[in-house]
């Protein structure tokens, strides 16, 4: 039997050859994701978009202690907000986004809230996130009781001075999001003893209308 | 002894073929941590799952959740990445997966203070 031996010129192209094998069986394995234990990876890639909210997709009211079975929404260009003791007035907004055609496995990366004073007076205005159904054509005083609102105001602001408010309200939008409707907010005085009000969808002054800038992921 | 000497070195080709594979392994190379897609092998699932995730009022991730995780997942690590449009780690959390009936909701925490908005992906990984 002849005996197989590498000459000394090839000896080095064979470690070579050795070599490269190795490193082919790294890049083998790690194309393939073998590892120790590594059962599965992958990668999700986000789409981002912007969907900004004007008065056509809002809803809004505002509701009467004093008159407990009347609705004021449709039509009011104002939302009074008071905290009157006895006539206390809360205002409701919302907005549509199912325009934005996000599912509701996306999620707001920024959302902030525009209101316009027009009536001012001392008062810090809470924002407390409503989470159940409602309408502007029957939301009444006595129908607030059935919403569900959460405990805990999202942001507030003053009602000080007239013009444009802003508060963030991105984790409540990104809550609405994936639960598949934004049901808004409601706003209420928690400090003060004035009767304030802020534009409606239907105020005749666009810039005075409630509206929300929206950046989203999906 | 020129017969002991090829035969040892034979044996030293297939040892360094060995050991080039499991250096692989011990690095965790996969093609899906690169973001190149996924990479299937075997164990609880072969589909890639869905991650949403949730934010604090100033636009954090606060978590993770990983939907639909199978039954057949449980005690094992789901890893999960924020990455931005370089796919470079903005934070990075892993919890074990828990058991329950049917398709699990796994929740994953822990990532720092990392801005919804600079996240563009999500890496993750399930290992034993």
């Amino acid at each position: 039997m002849r005996r197989f031996r590498i000459k000394p010129p090839l000896r080095l192209v064979a470690a070579a050859a050795i070599g490269t094998l190795s490193f082919g069986g790294v890049g083998y394995a790690a194309s393939l994701g073998f590892s120790t234990n590594k059962l599965f990876a992958w990668s999700q890639t986000l789409t981002k978009g912007t969907c900004n909210q004007t008065s056509t997709t809002a809803d809004d009211t505002y509701v009467q202690q004093l008159n407990p079975t009347s609705t004021a929404g449709g039509t009011a260009t104002t939302l009074t907000i008071s905290p009157i003791a006895a006539t206390q007035d809360y205002a409701f907004i919302r907005f549509n986004l199912s325009g934005c055609s996000i599912p509701t496995t996306g999620g707001a990366d920024s959302a902030v809230l525009t209101v316009n004073v027009r009536t001012a007076g001392a008062d810090t205005i809470s924002l407390f996130p409503v989470t159940s159904s409602w309408s502007s054509s029957t939301l009444t005083w006595n129908g607030v009781s059935g919403l569900t609102i959460g405990p805990t105001a999202t942001g507030t602001f003053s009602a000080s001075s007239t013009g444009a408010k802003t508060v963030t309200v991105t984790a409540d939008v990104d809550n609405a999001i994936k639960a598949g409707n934004l049901w808004g907010w409601e706003l209420r005085a928690t400090s003060g003893v004035a009767s304030v009000a802020v534009g409606a969808a239907e105020n005749v002054t666009a810039a005075n209308r409630p509206s929300m800038t929206l950046s989203y992921e999906k | 002894m020129k017969w002991l000497s090829n035969i040892f070195g034979l044996a030293l080709v297939g040892l360094f073929l060995f050991v080039g594979v499991a250096a692989a392994a011990s690095l965790g190379l996969t093609s899906g941590q690169l973001g190149a897609g996924s990479a299937a092998v075997s164990g609880c699932t072969a589909s890639s799952l869905t991650a949403t995730r949730n934010v604090n009022s100033s636009g954090n991730v606060t978590q993770v959740n990983v939907l639909s995780v199978p039954q057949a997942c449980a005690s094992e690590t789901l890893a999960v990445t924020l990455e931005n449009s370089s796919h470079v780690s903005l934070g990075a959390a892993s919890t074990t997966v828990g058991t329950c009936t049917g398709g699990c909701t796994v929740t994953v925490t822990g990532f720092g203070t990392v801005s919804a908005a600079s996240v563009t992906a999500y890496a993750l990984s399930l290992t034993q």
